[in-house]
């Protein structure tokens, strides 16, 4: 083992002192965090809801465990002429994986993200109480060569109790600290500058072919509008369209709005010939459009491997730079479920629908706000760049935070996460979409969860069920998570 | 009322290049070697030819063949649209012509450099935009990628697939056999080079679900049949293949290769729309065919076409190809020549030429006493289909 390597591992199995919230588990900060995730789960912000459910009362959104704890915003107050911010760290934070953190730095180690986030929940903290967490350093790996860059893997353990020493939960976390611009790509970089140089003309989409029969679609689609053709004499619609109504004869044709919501009726993948315009093979999907007609369009937003025949579609209007317009096709998010599935409701096997979240530069900063993690990769895109990466990126919080907000939009309101294991994969960067999908992978038989069961959870209840399901969040790039979670759904219904 | 033409008309000659990918020639060098052997096949002098039909997509011009061919007269010529769809029917329109009296020997080709010249499998995406029906017709799926024969039919496979619990593997049967079937034929491309199902299904994804293997290839040659009336092919030099039926169809909602927006997608109407003409013309019905050339541009057709037939019900062709029925020896052995995935892709004139000499006799996997033989033509297109017997 090197001296280095030996001085990262010193701190490893020290216990740290306990680090305490600064703020009591309070509404305006599950607001917050609630408005960023889009979570509307009424038990985190709805009292009278809360009150009759499970947990008897308003509780913290369980994905929050590690944000009470977050030390928020450092401001480098001193460079602007102010005295510097009192530490909040304890000493022998800084001892353990402070100073390891810090080892790297200056060994060159800039770059930092989050790859593994497990969550274990004892039960929902309430609204009042105070959390404390305290950390371990776990290990830290050798050096290793990853697609980001040369970096060192260092895993923590943190348990967390409320300030009165009732435990509530606990963390496995796991970052890589590494030198930016040593990753496995960083010799193609320059390949694909040159590939964007402007002698080589950009690919582009096969353009569509228009006349007096079928521009009011293209016209249509510029304007966002889905038009689909009208007989003006019986109301027939009909696709693509033609010269005349095959059902009445009329040549008196016009147009109606599609709403743009449809069920996908067939697929395919075309990987050869290349479309380079494209960037990846296109899924083509042929959509049912609740009008009755079908559209042939793109499907995006997902991987292949989400899609499937009868699912839920929406239509976007994609702008080409050749200068026409295009209707596409991304998966529906599906409506928040309201009342709460029932042991008996969910089997092995089961799918939970397809869920596309949109990536912005807003939502990113939001959701890193809203678990007060003020990194600067996730909110700075000039920091961003100059630690080797493309533009600001998602952090794990929030990945953690949005996979919990998936499962529990399928799961309802009044199922109780008892634990959530993600897995980080590629970035989300802003101006892309993570899709969401999972299955249903254990369902076994449980007593009625002892995680705050109400007041009453007295005898002669039957048996609920933890029931595990598996999800990934895919992005343009690639799975940007992978984890599961494990939920308690109780027998009958709750309130 | 059936056509009168049943069993007047019948092909009389066949003739071929070799199959390559690179053939050295030109295409219109290919359409006057193979027209020229297929007329020597009849012994019939070429000067006697007095009709053609083509496909519309053929590029050498029957008048240049002719001339080529030192045909003086022609007293029929026309074209039949629509790809290997029109690979029957051309022979269909031969036949009408011939029992109509507007020719007597008419001469039916496809040639090309499909393979070194311009590949079919490259797609469509770089054909200028334009205002005609024809070409306004791609915009509902080209700028979406749509834009190969291969992914027309993979929209249709998917749904296939999912309405009737078909699989990858299911497609795959039918490319091992047709394989199995070439790999005896000295003019198959892929002679001697049989494959396996798990060949088929490490092949790589062109256009997901269809492999590879599930792709026809893409082939240099011609392929000539000459056509003129029962009667007449007694005297010459082969043993008549008669036509007891041969039928063209388009359908309602008809699209080339995208009818999309029909209430179904997991049949083929106009095939069946054929085939209900074929029973009726030859009074045969599915018991009596011996020999089936089932057009396999890509597999997952196949097995509709099965089913339009009626050589089983709706949804069981997979059963039907599992339980050994179209391989040899089977109830309904298929693309004896290899079909178009393993001898050649001549826009179905090659299986054919196949159909003709399972009734001569000659093939390399010859059906012992084949009375029928049915032939079909290109799918998801406005298609063709014949049925040819023995004479008598």
């Amino acid at each position: 083992m090197t001296d280095f390597l030996e001085q990262l591992r010193a701190g490893i199995g020290v216990e740290g002192s306990a680090q305490v919230a600064p703020d009591l588990v309070n509404i305006p900060m599950i607001r917050h965090w609630c408005e960023a995730m889009d979570e509307a789960n009424p038990n985190f912000l709805d009292e009278e809801f809360a009150a009759a459910g499970p947990h008897g009362g308003i509780v913290s959104p369980p994905a929050m465990l590690n944000a009470w704890g977050m030390p928020g915003v450092r401001i480098k107050r001193e460079e602007m002429g102010h005295p510097p911010p009192p530490p909040i760290e304890s000493e022998t934070e800084r001892e353990t994986y402070g100073s390891v953190l810090g080892l790297l730095d200056n060994a060159g180690y800039l770059g930092v993200v989050a790859t593994n986030s497990e969550h274990i929940y004892h039960r929902y903290i309430r609204l009042g109480e105070r959390v404390k967490g305290t950390q371990k350093l776990v290990d830290v790996s050798e050096e290793k060569q990853t697609a980001l860059g040369i970096g060192h893997f260092v895993t923590t353990e943190t348990e967390y109790q409320t300030t009165d020493g009732d435990p509530v939960g606990s963390m496995f976390f796991r970052i890589l600290k590494f030198k930016p611009h040593t990753g496995r790509d960083a010799s193609k970089e320059g390949a694909e500058n040159a590939a964007d140089s402007p002698a080589a003309p950009p690919a582009m989409r096969p353009k569509p072919s228009m006349n007096q029969d079928s521009q009011f679609f293209w016209q249509g689609a510029a304007a966002k509008e889905l038009r689909i053709q009208k007989c003006n004499s019986c109301g027939r619609l009909q696709h693509p369209p033609g010269a005349r109504c095959p059902a009445c004869g009329s040549m008196d044709l016009g147009w109606k709005v599609a709403t743009g919501r449809g069920t996908l009726y067939s697929h395919c993948q075309v990987h050869y010939p290349p479309l380079p315009a494209f960037g990846k093979p296109p899924i083509v999907g042929l959509v049912e459009l609740e009008e009755g007609v079908r559209v042939l369009t793109n499907i995006t937003d997902c991987a292949y491997s989400q899609i499937s025949i009868g699912m839920d579609m929406q239509a976007w209007f994609y702008n080409d730079p050749q200068g026409f317009s295009l209707p596409l096709f991304r998966p529906a998010r599906q409506p928040r479920r309201t009342e709460t599935l029932l042991a008996g409701d969910i089997s092995e096997g089961d799918p939970m629908p397809i869920c596309p979240i949109p990536l912005t530069v807003t939502g990113i900063v939001a959701t890193a706000i809203a678990t007060r993690d003020y990194q600067d990769v996730h909110h700075d895109r000039d920091l961003a760049h100059q630690k080797g990466s493309k533009d600001i990126f998602m952090n794990i919080l929030s990945s953690s935070g949005l996979a919990s907000r998936y499962v529990s939009d399928w799961a309802g309101p009044d199922a109780i996460f008892k634990n959530l294991k993600i897995r980080l994969g590629a970035p989300n960067h802003p101006y892309d979409c993570m899709t969401m999908s999972g299955k249903v992978t254990e369902v076994k038989s449980s007593a009625a969860s002892g995680a705050d069961s109400g007041a009453d959870s007295g005898g002669g209840q039957a048996d609920g069920a933890d029931v595990t399901v598996e999800f990934a969040g895919i992005n343009s790039l690639g799975p940007h998570i992978t984890g599961s979670a494990t939920l308690y759904f109780p027998a009958n219904p709750s309130r | 009322m059936p056509p009168k033409f049943a069993r007047q008309v019948a092909i009389a000659g066949i003739g071929a290049t070799e199959f390559s990918k690179d053939s050295r020639r030109t295409p219109m060098q290919l359409a006057v070697e193979c027209c020229s052997l297929a007329c020597e096949d009849a012994g019939l002098d070429p000067k006697e030819v007095d009709g053609m039909v083509v496909f519309s997509a053929e590029n050498n011009p029957e008048i240049e063949v002719a001339r080529n061919l030192g045909i003086s007269e022609l007293t029929h010529f026309s074209m039949v649209h629509h790809g290997g769809g029109a690979a029957c029917g051309v022979i269909a329109l031969a036949a009408q012509a011939i029992f109509s009296g507007a020719a007597k020997n008419v001469l039916c080709y496809r040639a090309f450099n499909e393979r070194s010249w311009h590949r079919f499998g490259s797609g469509v995406q770089d054909r200028p935009t334009s205002a005609e029906a024809e070409v306004v017709s791609f915009s509902w799926s080209s700028p979406f990628g749509l834009v190969s024969p291969a992914s027309w039919v993979a929209m249709f496979a998917t749904r296939y697939m999912h309405e009737y619990g078909a699989t990858s593997e299911d497609f795959g049967r039918v490319s091992v056999i047709d394989r199995a079937h070439a790999a005896n034929n000295p003019a198959a491309y892929f002679y001697e080079r049989p494959i396996t199902l798990e060949d088929h299904q490490q092949s790589r994804m062109i256009v997901d679900p269809l492999r590879l293997l599930d792709c026809c290839q893409e082939t240099d040659g011609g392929q000539a049949l000459l056509v003129t009336s029962a009667e007449h092919a007694r005297d010459l030099a082969q043993k008549p293949a008669v036509l007891s039926g041969a039928a063209q169809g388009a359908s309602e909602d008809q699209h080339m290769m995208r009818s999309y927006y029909r209430d179904t997608i997991s049949g083929i109407p106009e095939m069946g729309l054929c085939a209900r003409q074929l029973w009726e013309m030859s009074g045969l019905n599915p018991d009596d065919i011996d020999v089936g050339i089932i057009y396999d541009h890509f597999t997952p057709l196949v097995l509709p076409q099965l089913e339009e037939f009626g050589f089983c019900e709706r949804g069981e062709a997979k059963d039907f190809i599992a339980d050994g029925n179209i391989a040899l020896g089977g109830k309904l052995p298929i693309n004896t020549h290899g079909g178009q995935l393993g001898e050649a892709y001549l826009h179905g004139m090659n299986g054919i030429a196949e159909g003709v000499r399972q009734i001569r006799g000659t093939s390399v996997n010859q059906v012992s006493g084949a009375e029928n033989v049915l032939v079909t033509a290109g799918t998801a297109v406005p298609t063709s289909a014949l049925m040819l017997s023995q004479d008598g």
